[in-house]
């Protein structure tokens, strides 16, 4: 029986501002210590202000993923030290006068399979480190703290993934959903990391911290299991601890610490009062959270009678379920979606082609309309949407210009 | 030149015309140089005071609009970042950290064109009720310069004791302002926790400590209140105070008011000198038409573990952010280790900060929390409760600011929990959040006594009121320097 | 009762290199033992009071540039990175 839990840190990158400056949440522009202030500098005498659409938005998620979200919420410090810790200690969220945290147990299905979710807290991402320095006498630390204060939201499941593919679904399942919720872009390099824990015929769980992306997090899980299993098989005790992935011969290592464990001596953060989120300003943000994709792809099934395949590549995709909603849905919705997702596919397959892309649902009704009337045929549909993408000119213009004018299907 | 004048008074005179702000801005600086050598309420002095109350000399004329301080020269403890000014909080840690920008409570003074004449000394980091623990040497009692002048804001106490400036702001966290401001004869006010913004104050124990103004009267007090207080976009924990006008009836008086005098604070260990004190100033009370009779409060005694406990606890974790790595102190990086090279670092920080620190790891550990820091907690809790309570009979509370008269430097520094014990009337007030001021009421063998007048939240003006009927039946001698 | 390794451990944690052990755990022993009081408070049930704030008191989500080049105003490395010793 293996066991694998998550632990996932979101930035919030769509918000403006850092959660407890407004200097900007998304650093990634920035030349080194260029987006700083003294608030997220930790300047002596500085105090944190904080974020209310950043906790907006951690709502949201929470409610998205059907977690209990408290009417009060309290900030906490986790004490430690570290360079890219400006003050020293980290301003996170916690659970430990009841229920504080912006979102406590929910669950999500995966296939078909229901993962729970402990709780979801709000906190703040440290700076960066790079290290300077050959020979281990020579080396520096450079701080780089553009990044120090961003929003974090960090989602914390139980142990109750079975195998790497269901880890896999689930998170392609969460960056959409934190796409459609228009709270984080996942594809920015650092948005979304996660840490896993790991553990086989009920022995000791093993944390596995230090992986880097989504695509390694398989890996690193996939291998952990396989390494506990063949301990299993020769009797050898499995013993607790954390491991971190080397990235470099991807494998998983023991991490020998030198410090004994940490007592990050856990208090509330007296500087932030706790926060009153009412039940109206609940409702109100259920109300405005963005439809899920999975009410999308239902009703893009029963409504539109659109094939279960083809509704789901649809609704899980915002870029698409823009397109197709603002189409015109109530006369080809069939024909759209099958333009979306077998010729646009190709032709919008990255972020730099769907940012250059001069594609508007207009077009996709005027195409349909085209097609299904039989003014032009699937083939030159197929070039057109390649023009249109490129240029935006109208079908109109486009059919003209290229004399696709024809009603025979011979090519 | 006159340096004895309130704020009031100096805004009357230059108003009046009978006084120009850059003439008395020189003469203070001149007061400073003179006697600061023997008091060393000064750490820092502002080379560009004169020139700054020139300027406000030249708007006066013009004409324009001119701020309510008229150019009035004010010391700042040195935990308040001043921008473009050595902010050192009295440490070796910050001896060279220059502040990038101005505290909300300079801003504001700033905008009513006040003058700042300097940083002043305090304990290091506000650690302490002597200031004799300032990395750079104690202040000196302008009443007697072998006594303390008690702490931590003793500098700020002493500059405006001995007309070293007109006001000064200082900090409270257990009694900082209070203490120093009755050690040293003056008028030291400690507000309901959020109606002055921390932002800029380098945090000690961030969830109990205010600002508060040390002053030479009561109407100056409020005069200042009615500059420093609001909510502040840059502190979350600054409450909206309805913009009242502190000075306004500020002398209707206490007729029927009812006053509990705090037994506790009253009992085993206080000076006969300040007990009798105490009983004078309640007959003089009772004398404008309130009712005193004692009330007793019974977590006051445990109100100095508590404290501690939880002042420890902030500490630790306030000061962890001083690492020597984006401020401080000349000390390169190279060769060390981190954990090694910031062990090394911090040892910058002076025996009783350390000491601070030590019980500020100790009390939240895991190990330790449930029978330290929570239960601290817990007292304050039920302590604030006890004291709301109280207010629902009471309109005030009374009691000495300190138990004890000033003593001679060094004669507590090696008992720390004889020192800890000093805080007993104060550390009430912080705990609770309750508005609290010290009024100078008499004189003992050369010694000043001041007596503690509480109000409940929020209740900041009311307390004004009767601390200025208190003082208004005492007319005390001047300072012999 | 505080033993001078639990004095080492505590100073290991707040990275304060505390060569004279004997002299701070005389000290802190004192304080520590004064803070026993606590324990005749009877305070077992008490619940903390919290201060608190509706959500529509925060600050709104803008982006606003601090004016100055701060890392010029703190220790810095060519005007660019902090620099921290070697991490182990």
């Amino acid at each position: 029986m293996t066991k694998i839990g998550l632990e996932i840190h979101c930035q919030l990158t769509k918000l403006e501002s850092k959660l407890f400056c407004p200097c900007k949440a998304n650093y990634r522009e920035y030349a080194p210590n260029t987006n700083i202030c003294p608030i997220c500098m930790g300047l002596p005498g500085t105090l944190p202000r904080l974020n209310q659409k950043a906790i907006e938005k951690a709502t949201m998620i929470a409610m998205a993923l059907n977690c209990s979200t408290p009417e009060k919420i309290a900030f906490f410090r986790k004490n430690y030290f570290y360079p890219d810790l400006p003050k020293n200690f980290q301003i996170t969220q916690l659970n430990i006068y009841g229920d504080t945290s912006i979102g406590g147990s929910g669950m999500i299905i995966v296939g078909d399979k229901k993962i729970r979710i402990t709780r979801i807290q709000l906190e703040e991402d440290p700076g960066r480190l790079i290290y300077e320095g050959s020979s281990s006498k020579n080396q520096i630390t450079l701080v780089d703290y553009n990044r120090a204060g961003t929003p974090l939201v960090e989602i914390v499941t139980e142990p109750d993934f079975e195998n790497p593919k269901q880890v896999r679904e689930f998170l392609n399942i969460l960056s959409d959903l934190l796409e459609n919720l228009d709270v984080s872009d996942p594809s920015l390099e650092g948005a979304m990391r996660a840490d896993a824990n790991v553990s086989i015929e009920g022995g000791n769980k093993i944390e596995i911290k230090n992986i880097g992306s989504f695509h390694d997090l398989e890996k690193a899980v996939h291998f952990e299991i396989t390494r506990q299993e063949s301990l299993h098989a020769r009797d050898i005790l499995i013993a607790q601890e954390t491991r971190h992935w080397d990235d470099k011969r991807k494998i998983t290592i023991s991490s020998r610490s030198k410090e004994e464990e940490l007592d990050y001596r856990y208090f509330l953060e007296g500087d932030i009062p706790w926060i009153i989120i009412e039940k109206e300003i609940h409702e109100k943000l259920k109300s405005e959270m963005p439809e899920s994709i999975s009410s999308k792809k239902e009703r893009y099934v029963t409504k539109y009678g659109i094939p279960d395949q083809v509704a789901d590549v649809l609704s899980s995709d915002k870029f698409y379920s823009d397109l197709f909603d603002k189409s015109d849905t109530e006369k080809n919705a069939k024909e759209i979606a099958n333009i979306i997702t077998t010729d646009l596919m190709g032709l919008v397959d990255t972020k730099e082609k769907r940012q250059q892309s001069k594609l508007e649902s207009s077009h996709l009704t005027d195409l349909a309309d085209a097609i299904q009337s039989g003014k032009i045929t699937r083939t030159s549909a197929k070039n057109a949407l390649y023009e249109i993408v490129k240029s935006g000119k109208k079908l109109e213009q486009i059919i003209s210009e290229f004399d696709l004018g024809h009603v025979s299907d011979e090519n | 030149m006159n340096l004895k004048l309130s704020a009031l008074e100096f805004v009357n005179e230059v108003k009046n015309g009978n006084l120009s702000a850059e003439d008395f801005v020189s003469a203070t600086i001149e007061r400073i140089k003179k006697i600061d050598g023997t008091l060393h309420a000064f750490l820092n002095v502002n080379k560009k005071a004169v020139e700054q109350a020139q300027l406000v000399d030249k708007k006066i004329k013009s004409g324009k609009k001119v701020g309510s301080c008229f150019g009035m020269p004010l010391s700042v403890k040195d935990n308040i970042c001043i921008k473009h000014s050595k902010t050192t909080c009295a440490s070796k840690m910050l001896e060279n950290f220059i502040a990038p920008y101005d505290a909300t409570v300079i801003s504001k003074l700033k905008e009513q064109d006040a003058v700042f004449v300097g940083k002043v000394n305090l304990d290091e980091f506000a650690m302490g009720l002597t200031t004799e623990f300032s990395a750079y040497g104690p202040s000196k009692n302008p009443w007697n310069p072998d006594y303390v002048p008690g702490g931590s804001s003793g500098g700020s106490a002493v500059s405006v004791s001995a007309f070293e400036c007109v006001a000064s702001l200082g900090s409270d966290t257990g009694g900082s302002v209070r203490n120093p401001a009755s050690f040293c004869s003056v008028v030291g006010f400690k507000p309901t926790y959020g109606l002055i913004s921390r932002y800029g104050l380098i945090s000690y124990a961030n969830s109990i400590e205010q600002i508060g103004p040390i002053t030479r009267t009561v109407k100056d007090t409020a005069f200042f209140l009615n500059i420093l207080s609001g909510l502040d976009p840059n502190d979350n924990t600054t409450i909206n105070s309805g913009n009242q006008d502190f000075l306004d009836g500020i002398e209707l008086g206490i007729e029927g008011k009812k006053i509990g005098i705090i037994q506790e604070m009253i009992g085993e260990g206080i000076d006969p000198a300040v007990l009798s004190a105490t009983n004078e100033a309640v007959s003089k009370l009772e004398g404008f038409g309130a009712k005193c009779e004692t009330i007793s409060i019974d977590m006051v005694k445990y109100s100095v573990a508590s404290y501690y406990t939880i002042t420890a606890t902030e500490a630790g974790s306030n000061l962890a952010r001083y690492d020597n790595l984006r401020y401080g102190y000349d000390f390169p990086v190279e060769g060390f280790e981190f954990n090694s090279y910031i062990s090394k670092a911090r040892t910058k920080f002076g025996p009783e900060v350390i000491r601070r620190m030590i019980l500020g790891g100790f009390v939240p550990s895991s190990g330790h929390a449930g029978k330290y820091f929570l239960k601290a907690l817990k007292v304050k809790s039920k302590l604030t409760k006890e004291v709301l309570e109280a207010f629902k009979k009471y309109d005030y509370l009374v009691a000495p600011t300190v138990p004890i008269l000033p003593f001679k430097i060094g004669e507590k520094i090696d008992d720390p929990v004889a020192l800890f014990l000093v805080d007993i009337n104060t550390v009430l007030a912080n705990l609770t959040g309750v508005p609290s001021i010290s009024v100078p009421f008499s004189i003992s063998n050369g010694l000043p006594i001041g007596i503690q007048l509480l109000a409940k939240p929020n209740d900041d003006k009311s307390l004004l009121k009767a601390a200025y009927s208190l003082e208004s039946t005492v007319k005390l001698p001047d300072v012999p320097i | 009762m505080v033993t001078e390794e639990e004095i080492e451990q505590v100073s290991k944690l707040m990275k304060i290199d505390v060569h004279d052990h004997k002299e701070f755990v005389e000290k802190v022993h004192s304080m520590i033992n004064y803070f026993d009081i606590l324990d005749s408070a009877g305070v077992e049930d008490e619940e903390f009071t919290i201060k608190d704030l509706p959500l529509s008191c925060l600050r709104s989500d803008k982006h606003i540039p601090y004016e100055e080049k701060l890392i010029e105003l703190l220790k810095n490395y060519k005007g660019t990175f902090v620099r921290a010793p070697k991490m182990v």
